[in-house]
């Protein structure tokens, strides 16, 4: 796949991060730019309410990551119900699909914007699959 | 946390936001298409992502295809389901009033919007740099899907337009350019409304 740009690596992101209300948006990091600096895709989860199917197309999506060579990342904030990141409903569906929990990132609006910017940097930048996943799945 | 003033909402191709949807040899960014974000979000879009049809259908390691190899009835069924999932969001924001627009993927067999890929007779192992697709005129299967949902439950059309990733080579450019200039007109045409409907 030589001419192929992709960075193998993905963000379940919350709703409230990716579409930040006025009121708040200046007390969260700039997480669409992290994540742009970072190299890494996104996959966008709905806001608060009942989005069984959604979550369920969602869920289809990881699991076909998850088995060929993508690491995945999940980022919520901790202000919002469940951190925004539907995890009552959403870790089932990964579970029965056979899909281990993608790690858990928690962005918290009572820290300093750009503190918490930084720290989400860095655990994206260490974080991906073991090399021996990668070699095996990124040729 | 509802907003009292309508909200502008861009429904994004997948792919826009996550490279890594994008079939064998066809990515050309890491992760986010950042132009397409930053013309968007600059203009005060809300993003709502699309889900990617593709790749929930035939896999991360699939191969290109075009619009005649996805015109099958499972593939249009596995959209027709994709659409009743996330219809329900947008049907909100368009009951609501907020101005909702869309933004595809020119050239792509599922998320073209302006064009899509075409070869009537093409089939079996895929022959690159030869294979010879063309670009057509017209939706792509995943859109026309999505469109069928939302006119099924009474909604108006949503004004759209597409990335210009699937068309060859990519002229970045060009395609920001574009983009920016649908965007602007929408803008303008939104004011004429406003003016409009504020005229005694």
């Amino acid at each position: 796949m030589s001419r192929d740009a992709r960075g193998w690596r993905i963000a379940l992101v919350s709703d409230v991060l990716v579409n930040p209300p006025v009121q708040i948006r200046t007390r969260l990091p700039e997480v669409l730019g992290v994540l742009e600096s970072s190299g890494y895709g996104m996959l966008q989860l709905p806001p608060p309410g009942e989005h069984r199917l959604l979550l369920a197309v969602i869920a289809d999506q990881l699991e076909e990551y998850a088995h060929h060579g993508y690491a995945v990342v999940a980022i919520g904030l901790r202000q919002e119900q469940g951190s925004g990141l539907h995890w009552r409903r959403l870790a089932p569906l990964l579970r029965h699909r056979g899909v281990a929990l993608p790690l858990r990132h928690i962005v918290d609006s009572q820290v300093d914007a750009a503190l918490e910017a930084r720290r989400l940097a860095t655990q994206l930048a260490s974080y991906d699959l073991p090399k021996s996943e990668q070699l095996r799945w990124r040729v | 946390m509802e907003q009292k003033t309508p909200r502008k909402v861009a429904l994004v191709a997948n792919c826009l936001l996550n490279q890594n949807a994008k079939v064998c040899e066809g990515a050309r960014y890491p992760g986010l298409v950042s132009p397409v974000v930053e013309a968007l979000r600059s203009r005060g879009y809300e993003l709502l992502q699309l889900p990617c049809p593709e790749l929930s259908f035939a896999g991360a390691r699939r191969w290109w295809a075009v619009y005649e190899q996805y015109d099958t009835p499972a593939y249009r069924s596995h959209c027709r389901r994709l659409a009743q999932a996330i219809a329900p969001l947008i049907e909100r924001h368009l009951r609501q009033g907020d101005e909702v627009i869309l933004i595809g993927l020119d050239g792509s067999p599922s998320t073209g919007v302006r064009f899509t890929s075409s070869k009537p007779d093409w089939g079996g192992r895929p022959n690159r740099p030869q294979d010879d697709w063309e670009i057509v005129p017209g939706r792509g299967i995943w859109i026309e899907e999505l469109e069928a949902e939302l006119a099924r439950r009474g909604l108006p059309s949503v004004p759209a337009t597409g990335w210009a990733l699937d068309m060859g080579r990519l002229d970045e450019p060009g395609s920001r350019r574009d983009l920016e200039q649908f965007l602007d007109s929408r803008e303008e045409s939104e004011r004429r409304r406003d003016d409009d409907s504020g005229a005694p």
